[in-house]
């Protein structure tokens, strides 16, 4: 109970000030969001001033201006998100494509005995490192950005895994939730298990799990395998 | 352009380059305007409809690419919108007051998807008593004074002060009421 921050609450937004912070119970809570409704239903108060569109105006100028600045990248992390189709599609053909090159792989390396090595090393792109081996631990989602591929990485039974961060639907970017454990995507309240599978959605039809990446460890740091740049992927 | 055009901002949208913006300040003046009202019927007070407008453009026109469409653009803006609400709520009051509808089927420019006020409003103050109306349309609607509003009402400021407090509270109830 607050009667009081309720009360001066209400009071600043009759005025037009900028009401402070308190702890409103349940039906506080109720009360002031009537009084915003109420506010939001005067005729006219929800049209911006000029001043403050001008000024917001030279702001985004100025940003503009400086950007793009790698510097601010993680910072801007958490609403950092990819928008357009072009994005998943992108990431969509890089995955088709890596798919493709560990599919020829080892077709290869079932007929002849030369490429049977460990490793494949396919000629469509390159091995990429995203993390030390340190900073990947067992139940660690670790997120990396290589420009072209976005994704997570995580170790199961030891092994590296990766899956790309891109949803699949719209190409927003996911971010992990860690106390639920799964892959989020802000744009439409989609969610993927650390594996890349869809474990909810609200679209009419569920969106594709998440592309798996190639991924390996060699000499205390997580590769992951990316096109090359100049490939048109 | 959608039937519901935007009343206050008459610019037409400058459809370009396979529908999307040619650049950011194309995309801030086709949609600074709905975003700042979404966001205001959300918060009922200028100074927060204007900072919380102000962090989403600057946060969404950093990574825009503008090969996106006008309506991923649009879908885009009020993801960040009501990111940046869900945020100004923890930050000031510890919980969620009210929130931007992810899952709407109006285009987000639109009057229904910017605010459903009000409709509520008026359904709420419908159902008040005559004096718990009058009072809650004297101060909030027209902006009245509270001693401006206790002499409308013939009643003195300490009255019309008990009055506004126990309209808003019944009006809570019956806008609660309503919503389950």
């Amino acid at each position: 109970m607050n009667a009081r921050g309720l009360r001066r609450y209400v009071d600043d937004l009759l005025r037009g000030r900028r009401p402070k912070p308190f702890q409103p119970d349940d039906f506080e809570a109720a009360q002031i969001r009537t009084a915003i409704d109420l506010q939001a239903a005067r005729l006219g108060s929800d049209a911006p001033r000029e001043e403050f569109l001008t000024d917001l105006r030279r702001r985004l100028a100025a940003q503009a201006d400086g950007a793009p600045q790698p510097a601010d990248k993680p910072g801007a992390t958490r609403r950092h998100v990819i928008v357009g189709t072009s994005a998943a599609a992108a990431a969509a053909v890089a995955a088709v494509s890596i798919d493709r090159a560990l599919i020829d792989g080892g077709q290869v390396a079932d007929g002849d005995n030369k490429y049977n090595s460990s490793e494949l090393t396919p000629n469509t792109g390159r091995w990429t490192r995203v993390a030390a081996s340190a900073e990947v631990p067992e139940g660690v989602m670790r997120p990396f950005d290589l420009g072209s591929v976005v994704g997570f990485v995580r170790r199961v039974d030891g092994k590296p895994e990766a899956v790309s961060g891109v949803c699949t639907h719209q190409g927003c970017r996911l971010w992990f939730d860690a106390p639920d454990g799964r892959l989020r995507c802000p744009c439409h309240s989609t969610s993927f298990s650390p594996a890349g599978q869809v474990l909810t959605h609200q679209l009419p039809i569920a969106p594709k799990p998440l592309p798996a990446l190639m991924v390996r460890e060699q000499n205390g740091a997580i590769e992951v395998f990316v096109p090359r740049p100049d490939e048109p992927a | 352009m959608t039937a519901h055009g935007e009343p206050i901002d008459p610019r037409p949208l400058r459809v370009v380059r396979g529908g999307g913006y040619p650049d950011w300040e194309a995309v801030y003046q086709d949609n600074a305007t709905w975003v700042y009202r979404t966001i205001f019927a959300r918060v009922g007070n200028r100074a927060d409809a204007e900072d919380l407008t102000a962090e989403v453009f600057l946060a969404a026109l950093r990574p825009l690419r503008l090969t996106a469409s006008v309506g991923e653009v649009r879908a885009y803006l009020r993801t960040t919108a009501r990111t940046a609400l869900a945020a100004h709520w923890r930050e000031t009051l510890g919980r969620e007051i009210t929130s931007i509808d992810d899952d709407i089927e109006q285009p987000p420019e639109s009057e229904e998807a910017i605010s459903t006020a009000p409709q509520r409003v008026a359904e709420v103050l419908e159902r008040l008593p005559d004096n718990y109306r009058r009072i809650l349309e004297l101060r909030f609607l027209q902006g009245h004074s509270i001693k401006e509003s206790a002499a409308e009402l013939g009643v003195s400021v300490a009255n019309a002060k008990v009055l506004q407090h126990r309209a808003l509270r019944l009006a809570a109830q019956v806008n609660e009421k309503d919503e389950s």
